[in-house]
């Protein structure tokens, strides 16, 4: 597409990466099939070619952008399913940063969209702060009627349970030999929402020779404020951590929520600086290392039917596909997919706060494919879509590690206490749900 | 004929909701873009009916108020028209929007009932969903394309049931007139359809054929076959160093399909087709082809050669097919210049692992890639045809590949090959943003179009620039025929006027 940035807009480091991003689109539009917002309400601006678009138009006029522009962008989940389709690989997601960049900085939202987007940047990358805060929003569940639509909403989401346990700074050895020396990243939500993930991947690293170091220092990855355009908030999150885990010595660093995975690989861009680009380059979802390294034989196989829901920051922003499968076919469950896979299932960071609606659509669309599969157990990999498929869902949903543990000698997932689960030995005679009559091939 | 927009949008709007309507300046302007050197056409308005009942009422509007329609099932035919009508201020009949449900899978029959929505991807997830028995033939172009459309378009893919048409069986049709047909078996008086989509030579003129690359009606139910999924699919690649060693490749895969010991097609394509899918030409610029260096460099990088074949056999296991690929193997490799690269192997080469994809019907990305071997997007598939003669593919060979040098464009090619016949799908990638190169992309596809109808070959897809073109390269009495039909089906050429050069 072509491009009219001035000659002293194209100084901006920034805007000159945004123009030559922008000049790769040429609008073949094989991505607004696979655009999440675009297929629920085929509106051309709430697709990908139609928001880069709005966004070239934006950054030319520079200054405030249009109350449109901004509620399509907004609009947008950034699960970069576009960036699969897209055959000409328009770097999307450095594109709608920046454009969530320059809204923030550009556009005065009204007051209580400010109040939002200002209380969860900074309460959800704190987890005690946001532990707290899910209990007085518990509390307050029982008056969500006479609360703003808003809170209201985000008051629904609130999980019915959650564990929190807070990882301090420390060292859990590795069991028998050490094979890899490796940082956890320990979160900010997720250890809010649910201590077990944590919990299970450091047993389950432990368990196959890996030395695992939380670094003292190192906490949010800085993805939420990214995602919300507060670069500044990002990187400040981003350098605490580069200079966490520079302190160290590590084989890797491994993230159990992907979407904290995504951005913590992007470091380099992000900070630009050669110790975040080393520390991205490190870095590896758990189940690449685990994949690497190979699964131990289950003592016990139990061969429930585990369907695996790829969150986006996966599938999309890592190309982390084949791992967890081949790890969850390892541990000897029966593995099946998603149709639709390559859609969102609306969490997508703060989103199903913030786009309720579509979100709740999302959900929706994605947990009845999920269910259409007759899973035993649901798995992923990112507490996001937990959280937001647990409320459609009445299938459990675990995450991958927490399978993975309990396959190789861990404690049962807490998710999976007291669900009624078929006996192991009489699991599926036949493969899927309305299996076909088998006479329709020779094979 | 005078068309009355207005009072068209409004009686679909009253009709069918607002939903059914989108006429703002965002949405023509993306439905008037496409790949074609000959500009954007902009649409009256996109209109998204939801049921054949409502196509009906779409096209008894259209009727009503003289406005021209152009039905779009998928929207993904890149390089051909994408969703552009075949002239400015058309409306588009966007089927996609919600017209796409799987209406039934017969797992002991092997078939499916298709709308124009449902995509290679969405069939292939429903189909792995229920066990995986089944498969459905996919082209290597982009997942969320679908069958309908593509066999419509007479598209094909690459495992025994690559004929798209060929394998469907039934279809529901809005004729232009209005009128809802139900071809083969479903032609019967009943509402017990039972043979509709097992049958297709029962009572009566097959009139199915009638709706591939026509304009006589909107087509809004199709069956398709599928085949039993083979336990596993093992491929083979063999790689020729020189460009001349097409007559000898066309000489050893003909044999091979003739008998159909090998189950699938031949891919036989050259080393830009596969190359350059993984990158931008780095001679863009120069005003020339890529010179022979380029290509060589490229072949190094990649481990191809000039040309590149690809197939597969199906079979329980793995095991059970290493005597045939063997066999396969000692046929290519007594030519002396074939280099051998097996399934595993190939499966770390992305341009051959899209190869495995499509014989093993998985939809997928990968070659989509090849269209921005040049910047600004312009894009043009010429498909045209050779007989499995070795002689006679290599003397078409040179034909293209000078007339892509005169023009200063990069021969890249295909050839998808059959018992008797090997369709060559020529991509033409160009900077649609440059007037200049713009211009000698359409005189490169013309001049192409001249030589090969000269020679007696026919195009089989075309862009939709060119329908007119074609069209006029055919007898007075098919041009006839097919005005005769259209007069019958549609009298007041309401179909999509000009496509396929039928107005």
């Amino acid at each position: 597409m072509r491009t009219n940035f001035t000659a002293a807009q194209l100084t901006d480091p920034a805007i000159a990466e945004a123009d030559q991003i922008l000049q790769t689109c040429v609008h073949y539009g094989f991505c607004t099939n696979t655009c999440p917002t675009y297929v629920l309400t085929r509106d051309e601006n709430d697709s990908p070619r139609g928001r880069i678009d709005l966004i070239r138009a934006m950054l030319e006029q520079g200054g405030r952008p249009a109350a449109k522009t901004v509620h399509h962008l907004d609009r947008c989940l950034s699960c970069l399913s576009c960036m699969t389709t897209c055959a000409v690989k328009v770097d999307y997601v450095h594109l709608i940063d920046r454009a969530r960049v320059h809204i923030e900085q550009h556009y005065k939202r009204p007051l209580a969209d400010r109040a939002t987007r200002a209380l969860l940047a900074y309460v959800l990358p704190r987890p005690r702060l946001f532990a707290a805060a899910m209990k007085a929003g518990r509390l307050a569940q029982p008056f969500a009627s006479i609360l703003p639509k808003r809170l209201r909403a985000m008051l629904t989401m609130i999980p019915a349970r959650a564990s929190s346990d807070i990882l301090a700074p420390q060292v859990f050895p590795a069991e028998g030999p050490r094979k890899k020396r490796v940082a956890l990243l320990a979160g900010c939500a997720q250890q809010a929402l649910n201590d077990n993930i944590n919990a299970a991947t450091i047993r389950l690293l432990q368990r196959h020779g890996c030395e695992v170091v939380i670094a003292d220092g190192a906490g949010c990855c800085g993805s939420l404020p990214l995602h919300m355009g507060r670069e500044n908030e990002a990187k400040g999150f981003a350098q605490t951590n580069v200079a966490a885990w520079s302190r160290g010595s590590f084989d890797a660093i491994i993230v159990n929520a992907s979407g904290c995975g995504t951005t913590v690989k992007d470091y380099g861009h992000l900070l630009g600086s050669d110790d975040a680009k080393r520390i991205g380059a490190l870095t590896r979802d758990v189940t690449e290392i685990l994949h690497d390294i190979g699964l131990k034989t289950p003592p016990n196989p139990r061969a429930y039917r585990v369907t695996y829901h790829d969150p986006c920051s996966m599938q999309h922003g890592q190309k982390v596909i084949d791992q967890p499968r081949a790890l969850l076919r390892a541990a000897s469950f029966q593995v099946a997919d998603v149709p639709e896979k390559h859609f969102c299932c609306g969490s997508a960071g703060t989103y199903n706060l913030l786009q309720s609606e579509i979100a709740e659509a999302l959900g929706q669309r994605k947990a009845a494919h999920i269910e259409s599969t007759t899973p035993d157990i649901v798995a992923t990999g990112n507490i996001g879509c937990m959280t937001q498929l647990n409320r459609y869902l009445g299938t459990p949903i675990v995450h991958t590690v927490e399978l993975l543990d309990w396959a190789t000698g861990g404690p049962l997932p807490p998710a999976l206490e007291g669900v009624d689960l078929p006996e192991p030995s009489t699991l599926h005679a036949a493969t899927a749900p309305d299996t076909p009559t088998a006479d329709a091939g020779f094979w | 004929m005078t068309a009355n927009f207005d009072a068209f949008f409004n009686e679909i709007q009253s009709k069918l909701g607002a939903d059914a309507v989108n006429r703002s300046d965002e949405t023509i302007t993306r439905y008037a873009e496409n790949t074609m050197p000959g500009g954007d056409r902009r649409p009256a308005g996109v209109v998204y009916p939801a049921s054949t009942a409502e196509v009906q009422t779409i096209v008894r509007a259209a009727n009503a108020h003289k406005v021209p329609l152009y039905p779009v099932s998928t929207g993904n035919n890149i390089g051909l028209g994408s969703r552009s009508a075949s002239t400015a201020g058309q409306v588009i009949v966007d089927l996609g929007r919600k017209m796409n449900r799987i209406l039934d899978i017969n797992d002991r029959l092997a078939y499916c009932v298709v709308e124009p929505g449902v995509t290679y991807q969405t069939l292939t997830d429903e189909l792995t969903r229920r066990g995986g028995q089944l498969m459905l033939d996919v082209t290597s172009g982009p997942p969320q394309g679908g069958p309908l459309g593509n066999a419509l378009d007479k598209g094909a893919g690459y495992t025994p049931y690559f004929d798209h048409f060929g394998f469907s069986c039934g279809m529901e049709v809005v004729l232009g007139n209005g009128e809802v047909l139900r071809t083969g078996d479903g032609s019967i008086d009943s509402d017990k359809l039972v043979n509709w989509h097992t049958s297709k030579y029962s009572f009566g003129p097959i009139l199915d054929g009638l709706f591939t690359q026509s304009n006589y009606g909107i087509v809004t139910r199709m069956g398709f076959w599928l085949m039993p999924r083979p336990p596993a699919v093992q491929s083979f690649h063999f790689t020729f160093p020189d460009d001349d060693d097409l007559e000898e490749v066309i000489e050893l895969c003909r044999p091979l399909k003739m008998s159909n010991f090998v189950p699938t097609l031949f891919r036989v394509a050259n080393d830009l087709y596969l190359s350059a899918s993984e990158g931008q030409s780095q001679e863009y610029g120069s005003g020339k082809s890529l010179s022979d260096k380029g290509r060589r460099e490229l072949r190094e990088h990649f481990g191809l050669g000039a040309w590149n074949i690809s197939g597969a056999f199906y079979g329980p296991n793995e095991a059970a097919m290493a005597p045939m690929i063997q066999r396969v193997r000692d046929h290519f490799m007594k030519s002396g210049k074939a280099r051998y690269i097996d399934h595993e192997q190939a499966k770390s080469v992305p341009t051959l692992q899209v190869a495995i994809n499509a014989f093993s019907g998985t939809p997928s990305h990968g070659e989509l890639g090849l269209l921005k071997w040049r910047p600004g997007g312009g894009n043009l598939w010429f498909t045209p045809g050779t007989p499995m003669d070795g002689k006679i593919a290599n003397e078409f060979q040179h034909l293209c590949r000078k007339i892509y040098e005169d023009y200063a464009f990069d021969y890249t090619v295909m050839n998808v090959c059959g018992a008797r016949f090997a369709r060559g799908l020529h991509v033409i990638t160009f900077n649609r943003e440059d007037p200049e190169e713009s211009k000698r992309a359409d005189a490169c596809y013309r001049a192409m179009a001249k030589a090969f109808a000269e020679r007696g070959v026919f195009v089989g897809r075309a862009p939709l620039d060119y329908h007119d073109m074609h069209f006029a390269q055919t007898i007075p009495a098919f041009q006839q025929a097919c005005s005769s039909i259209k007069q019958a089906l549609d009298p007041n050429g309401v179909i999509a006027p000009g496509r396929y050069g039928i107005q």
